[in-house]
């Protein structure tokens, strides 16, 4: 068994789509509360949570919740008036539903950033268009290059006495001058960096990837539980019609086939989360034997 | 996918399917699912036409130097996008368009759209990020000759871009929130985004009066000494 | 050569003018180079050499008119398949971080491979050959980016080298190495040349350790072939050129000196150690020159006490505890090698990093105390290692201009280059413009970071001519160069950079003296007959003390 991250690029982005969709597409409040408790549990294991960041998506959280009863007067049970409008309890209901999953939603992608470093994305990309993986790969390599070359030419700017005094104005347009440089440099040099390619032969047919990532027997085996746990969530949802009911009145999906869907994405969205504790668990015992 | 062996046919499939098409799928998708899962129809649009764009984009023969300083671009419209008040994603977009081509400009937002959100959030707005900017940069190119020419014409396309941009993407925010399409939500989210997006425009409009001519200058001679 | 002689690459009366042009570039060259040659070019600063270089590989051919024909085994340039042209003709560019294409030294040592479409399999076997034949594994993870510019040169060969090429053209791969990087990186490159046959055709100025190893050596003129022939040849028919002489090595430079000299005539040495042979024959041994005492404290310019500096917290200290100081009036040389912290050093000196303990002060005063950028005005001015970074307009007049220079009285000559944009500028000239720019500023204290790479001889001269008037008028100069002789030349104190600090610090004769590969080539060739010499006008001095003329019998006789 793996970390998720040791997986192939194929297998983990469709794991994120998966594990994303089916709460966007499917509005329910358990469906929203298990994606954003299995995307937080992943967070927290893979060390990325600060305190502060908590506190942030609470408040996100809460603000997001509220606007919905504010704008939305649908709904049977009214909670109390406020100004002409009545502020009612599905509304408020469908709020805290919809912000728990833009939440978990931002969850999952804020680890999928982190895991999806540019040369896995890279290989993604180069499977669909090799011309736009260039163009990523390029520009993400250039993004640092540009920042540290950006404080250089200021540096040099500096030490010439182009800046006649210390004050906002002079630094504003020194920083514009600056960035002009830098497109100048920029330019430039990406056109030799552009040569240096085609000096090595870039574009002169089929390029091959040294960049491996195998798709293992567990890729296969991982992939299909993906699917299985998705084709069981989304396709019960969808041929059964389970559906929460938010307006007028709501109204739970008949509780056998909800309990399929919420099992199997239960075990979906804990599936990182799982896999990074077994990960740890098994490391323990490895070392215990050393 | 989607071979067009003709060059004249390939624009006006340029124009006519971000124009019309997709739109069109869009009205067709609100009204046959009323409103009920509209988000996946319009993700579904938004990666097809990326897509579609791509394999078009992926037949012709483009020289390395062209994609790197397609890839500059992008990299200075994100790398810019760290000073604060100072995005400057629309207004290179634009340039790029202007002077490089239409192609070129749609590669150019939609690029710097993924880009820049490895920094400030990946989710799946991206893919409506990637091709709201792309838009812009792609009509920036059609219209290319007559901005060229002039410094107004410019810096009203950027401004009258950006707050287009965020209105859609705005419908985009609703339209994820909340299943239905409600125009009080929308209006509230166009009202609590308004400061945003005038500050967005001004700083469009400011940026392209200033650099849309050198920058335009620096591509030119680019074009001209390395025959891009 | 052998018996069949191939020509890998033959050019005929080629020429070039880049567009908007009158003045051609390249005017009617004509040459050819036999397979598992390795041949030198050389010649002055915008002579063209870049130029001829890149057009010699299709894919980096400038825009403009060509005109002639280059041949690769007989075949036109234009008429090679691409994979051919691509693959068997290696190109390394002048300045080592331009070429670097991919983030991970691994990628980029595979990315040719990866365009020629080989296997896994193969891919693995080239690079990991390849990168222990460059001794790359240590290194072989990193990010591109935190290599030295050592390092960088060497991956830029190795990556090229995967590809197996038949002919291998360098653009002056040396310019930015330090002094024993550079001859490790010409060692391997004579290596590829002897054991793989590979043909190496080099542009160098630093041809102290090139030419020995050369079969053949083109000289450049203006975007003319001046001369072509073997070292001696060569060597022998620039004898009367002092221009041309200027650029070549130490014991050539020494030879041709002393050739008034009534001594046994014999060939012109070439190599450090022909050239101690032909001292040692001709002069008796144990003059010395006395050593410089060390001047005397005057007041200081530049002082650094114990600086402690690191570029982000998680990063290692680049300066650790950095203590030095620099007189006024003085001109102060900074050697040492690649990655050890000199442009940082200079950084710190001009107030653009703030060390995290210890101390700067210019010409007395901390140098926070200098508030509101007054430091730069008029004060301290610093020539940065990348000159690219110093130009902002489209033309070079603009550039100079805007530092309110005056056209009519630069120190030296570029009113050629006036009109021209300065990203179209040869290496050599853009770092002239830069130096007019930073001299523009007429600073009390010039920090100069590595001013002469890229020049040939001639220029270096003037430079170096400059440099003494200027710190005769009083100005203090620090200079950061690679190049000994240079240091040697103009420094009245040198001072040796390692790890962060300085390990020692005296005046050159002193400081070459002790050194044993940290010196110039003249030290190493007169090193155990004579004492203290550094330089060329040393090495003269006590040639003619210690010539013996009981051996002039023989060379009285035949003159
Ligand atoms: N892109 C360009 N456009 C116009 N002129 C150019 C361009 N590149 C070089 N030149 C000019 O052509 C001449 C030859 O330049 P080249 O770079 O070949 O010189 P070089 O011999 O390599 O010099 P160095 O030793 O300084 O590198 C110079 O006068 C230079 O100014
Ligand atoms: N901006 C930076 N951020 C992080 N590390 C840096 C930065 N600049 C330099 N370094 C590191 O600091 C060390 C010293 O660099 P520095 O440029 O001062 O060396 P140098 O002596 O000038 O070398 P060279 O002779 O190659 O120019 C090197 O290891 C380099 O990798
Ligand atoms: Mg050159
Ligand atoms: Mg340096």
């Amino acid at each position: 068994m793996k970390r998720l991250e040791d997986y192939n690029p194929t297998t983990i982005f469709l794991y994120f789509l998966a594990v994303t969709v089916v709460p966007t597409v499917f509005v329910d409040p358990a469906l929203a509360a298990l994606s954003l408790s299995g995307a937080a549990a992943y967070y927290i294991l893979r060390g990325q949570g600060r305190l502060r960041d908590f506190y942030v998506y609470g408040g996100l959280l809460l603000a997001m919740a509220l606007i919905n009863p504010l704008f939305r007067h649908n709904g049977v049970t009214v909670l109390f008036v406020m100004g002409n409008n009545p502020i009612t309890l599905e509304a408020t209901i469908y709020g805290f539903v919809a912000s728990s999953m833009i939440l978990s939603v931002i969850l999952w992608f804020s680890t999928f950033s982190r895991i999806m470093t540019s040369e896995k994305l890279l290989y993604l990309f180069g499977r669909v268009s090799p011309k736009l993986a260039l163009i990523l790969s390029m520009a993400l390599r250039y993004i640092p290059l540009f920042s540290t070359q950006a404080k250089r030419v200021g540096d040099a700017q500096k030490v010439l006495g182009l800046y006649k005094e210390d004050n906002i104005i002079d630094d504003i347009r020194g920083g514009a001058r600056v960035f002009g440089v830098m497109v100048s440099w920029a330019l430039e040099n990406g056109i030799i960096t552009a040569d240096s390619m085609a000096a090595r032969g870039y574009g002169i047919g089929r390029r091959s990837s040294f960049a491996i990532y195998k798709f293992t027997r567990a890729d296969a085996a991982l992939l299909l539980m993906i699917l299985t746990l998705f084709g069981a969530a989304a396709g019960v949802s969808v041929l059964l019609g389970v559906s929460f009911t938010f307006y007028p009145a709501i109204k739970p999906p008949p509780s056998l086939p909800a309990a399929a869907v919420y099992s199997a994405y239960a075990l979906l969205s804990f599936l990182p989360a799982a896999l990074e504790v077994w990960e740890c668990v098994k490391w323990k015992y490895l070392l215990s034997k050393i | 996918m989607i071979v067009i062996k003709s060059a004249a046919a390939r624009k006006v499939i340029k124009v006519l399917v971000p124009a019309l098409l997709i739109p069109g799928v869009i009205a067709a998708g609100a009204y046959l699912f009323r409103g009920r899962h509209y988000y996946a129809v319009t993700l579904a649009v938004a990666m097809l036409s990326l897509m579609l764009f791509a394999a078009g984009f992926e037949r012709k023969k483009t020289g390395t130097r062209r994609l790197i300083i397609v890839s500059v671009m992008v990299a200075l419209s994100v790398a810019g996008r760290f000073i604060p008040f100072f995005k400057p994603i629309t207004a290179l977009t634009v340039i790029t368009g202007v002077y490089l081509g239409g192609e070129a400009g749609f590669l150019c937002g939609s690029m710097a759209a993924v880009i820049s959100n490895f920094y400030f959030g990946q989710g799946p707005w991206t893919p409506f990020q990637m091709f709201s900017w792309g838009l812009i940069g792609l009509f920036a190119g059609l219209l290319g000759g007559m901005l060229k020419k002039s410094r107004a014409l410019i810096v009203m396309y950027g401004a009258v871009s950006g707050v287009l941009y965020s209105f859609v993407m705005d419908i985009w925010t609703v339209l994820w929130y909340d299943k239905g399409f409600d125009p009080a939500l929308y209006f509230a989210a166009l009202g609590t985004a308004l400061p945003h997006t005038l500050l967005y425009t001004a700083s469009n409009a400011v940026f392209l009066w200033l650099c849309a001519r050198p920058f335009g200058e620096k591509l030119e001679r680019v074009k001209i000494k390395y025959g891009v | 050569m052998g018996v069949c002689e191939v020509e890998i690459l033959a050019v005929e009366n080629l020429s070039f003018a880049y567009p908007g042009q009158a003045k051609k570039a390249i005017d009617g060259v004509s040459f050819s180079v036999e397979e598992g040659e390795f041949a030198v070019i050389c010649g002055a600063t915008g002579s063209g050499k870049s130029t001829l270089l890149r057009l010699l590989k299709r894919e980096l051919r400038p825009l403009g008119e060509i005109g002639g024909e280059v041949r690769f085994f007989g075949k036109p340039l234009d008429g090679l398949d691409e994979v051919t042209s691509a693959c068997k003709i290696g190109y390394v560019m002048q300045r080592p971080e331009q070429q670097i294409v991919t983030d991970r030294v691994w990628h980029e040592l595979a990315f040719g491979l990866e365009n020629m479409g080989l296997d896994i399999g193969a891919i693995r076997r080239r690079v990991s050959e390849m990168s222990s034949f460059f001794g790359i594994e240590e290194w072989f993870d990193q990010p591109t980016s935190s290599l030295s510019g050592g390092q960088k040169q060497l991956l830029n060969l190795a990556s090229v080298m995967v590809m197996q090429p038949e002919l291998l053209l360098l653009d002056e791969p040396t310019a930015q190495l330090d002094p024993i990087a550079a001859s490790e990186f010409i060692a391997a490159l004579v290596k590829i040349n002897r054991e793989l046959g590979v043909t190496v055709v080099i542009v160098e100025h630093r041809l102290e350790e090139v030419l020995p190893a050369a079969d053949r050596v083109f000289v450049m003129e203006d975007g003319r072939l001046l001369l072509s022939g073997r070292p001696r040849e060569v060597a022998s028919e620039i004898a009367g050129r002092s221009e041309l002489l200027l650029g070549m090595p130490a014991a050539i430079r020494l030879y041709n000196a002393i050739s008034h000299l009534p001594i046994k005539k014999s060939e012109c040495p070439i190599t450090v150690r022909e050239g101690r042979q032909f001292i040692m024959k001709n002069f008796k041994s144990g003059a010395s020159l006395p050593l410089e005492a060390e001047p005397k404290d005057g007041a200081p310019a530049l002082e650094m006490r114990e600086v402690y500096f690191r570029y982000s917290r998680d990063l290692p200290d680049v300066l650790r505890g950095l203590s030095f100081t620099v007189y006024e009036g003085e001109v102060f040389c900074l050697l040492g090698g690649n990655g050890s912290g000199k442009s940082t050093a200079l950084a710190a000196a001009a107030g653009l990093i703030s060390p995290y303990s210890g101390e700067v002060r210019i010409f007395g005063k901390r140098i926070r105390d200098y508030k509101n950028r007054s430091l730069y005005r008029e004060c301290v001015a610093l020539l940065p290692q990348d000159v690219q970074t110093m130009f902002l307009f489209s033309t070079v007049r603009r550039e100079l201009e805007e530092v309110g220079a005056r056209l009519d009285e630069l120190p030296y000559d570029i009113s050629h280059l006036l009109d021209k944009h300065p990203y179209d500028l040869s290496g050599g000239e853009a770092q002239l413009v830069g130096l007019a720019k930073v001299l523009a500023a007429r600073p009390r204290l010039l920090l100069l970071d590595e001013p002469t790479k890229g020049l040939d001889a001639h220029a270096k001269k003037v430079i170096l001519k400059l440099l003494s008037k200027l710190s005769q008028s009083g100005m203090t100069i620090v200079v950061v160069t690679h190049d000994v002789e240079f240091a040697a030349e103009c420094a009245g104190r040198c001072a040796m950079f390692f790890r962060g600090e300085v390990t020692s610090c005296a005046p050159p004769r002193r400081f070459f003296s002790e050194n044993s590969f940290y010196t110039t080539a003249i030290n190493r060739i007169t090193r155990g007959h004579f004492s203290g010499a550094v330089t060329l006008s040393d090495a003269v001095e006590l040639c003619k003390k210690s010539f013996v003329p009981a051996s002039s019998d023989e060379g009285g006789s035949r003159a």
